[in-house]
């Protein structure tokens, strides 16, 4: 997916260090509205933990399309959790990847801005195509496309501004090779867009209170 | 109109992935087959890893890796285990 699959060593240390520093930030402002405004109940606790973990197996999964992408879960978590809980969660997904030796310690603050923007689209795509269908199907699914594509631009957007040591591309041949990456990264989206739209259509089935946009 | 709102978001849905769908293809066309950090290797204008490993990935005589008729069957054996789980325990 639009996690970046880059080695530590791909960006200099002083983009490592920004992004970083950017993740951080935004983890650091998830905690404060989480301990001030937004106190989580212990089902939703409960409902991140599970997602936490569906969403690391998921990860390390590859699915067999176009030499093997793997699927995020990010738009679900947006759509289970919303985004100050999905920040966490992004980043502990990162942190026990990265542990497993998928994806570079130094990316991890580039990748929980990539999947925070999938959470917070994925979370707002579903809120406001409410006012346009009812169909939890369709609804989760959009959702899922919209979240999917803004954390390939995002990617697209933090490489470029980062550029990649010891390369000799132009900006416009990185720029063409990525968008390339994020049309097959898209392609892979149609999948995880049907099973984020079938488990919401079952979870508003059986259990409409757990979807966070139902929540008064 | 609730049925019209229904066949609205399928409608978006539909279009949408035919969108996705198309320009992945071109894609794919474009790129051929590679894992993920071959991917992003070529993209950026990396050099590609060399394959990692060696020998004999078989397992009586039988590879698993790569094999699509074989993700096939076997996602067909999940599909119908699910569909009988679901219908069995069915809420």
């Amino acid at each position: 997916m639009a996690h970046i699959h880059l080695e530590d060593g791909s960006f200099t240390l002083f983009w490592v260090l920004v992004w970083w520093i950017a993740a951080l930030c935004l983890i650091g402002i998830a905690l404060y509205l989480l301990r001030s405004r937004y106190k989580p109940d212990p089902k939703k606790i409960t409902i991140a933990a599970f997602v936490t973990a569906a969403a690391f197996a998921i990860f390390q999964v590859q699915v067999p399309i176009a030499g093997g992408v793997h699927m995020n879960l990010t738009p679900l978590i947006g759509i289970l959790t919303g985004p100050v809980i999905g920040t966490l969660i992004v980043f502990i997904v990162n942190i026990l990847s990265a542990a497993i030796g998928h994806g570079g310690w130094g990316l991890v603050g580039a990748n929980v801005l990539v999947n925070f923007s999938e959470v917070l689209v994925g979370w707002l795509a579903f809120k406001g195509m409410k006012k346009i269908t009812t169909d939890l199907f369709s609804l989760a699914g959009v959702a899922t496309f919209a979240g999917l594509f803004t954390g390939n631009i995002v990617m697209i957007a933090v490489i470029l501004i980062s550029g990649i040591q010891g390369v000799h591309q132009t900006t416009a041949q990185i720029l063409a090779g990525l968008s390339l990456l994020a049309a097959i990264n898209m392609g892979v989206a149609i999948v995880e867009a049907f099973l984020t739209g079938l488990i919401v259509a079952y979870i508003g089935k059986i259990r409409p209170d757990i979807l966070e946009g139902d929540r008064k | 109109m609730n049925v019209l709102a229904e066949k609205k978001g399928l409608i978006i849905f539909g279009a949408i992935l035919l969108v996705v769908l198309i320009a992945a293809l071109a894609a794919y066309q474009t790129t051929g087959s590679m894992g993920i950090e071959d991917r992003y290797a070529t993209a950026v204008g990396l050099p590609l890893s060399p394959e990692e490993g060696g020998g004999d990935d078989t397992f009586l005589g039988f590879s698993a890796e790569g094999n699509h008729i074989l993700y096939v069957i076997i996602l067909g054996i999940l599909i119908v285990g699910a569909y009988a789980v679901y219908k069995k325990y069915k809420i």
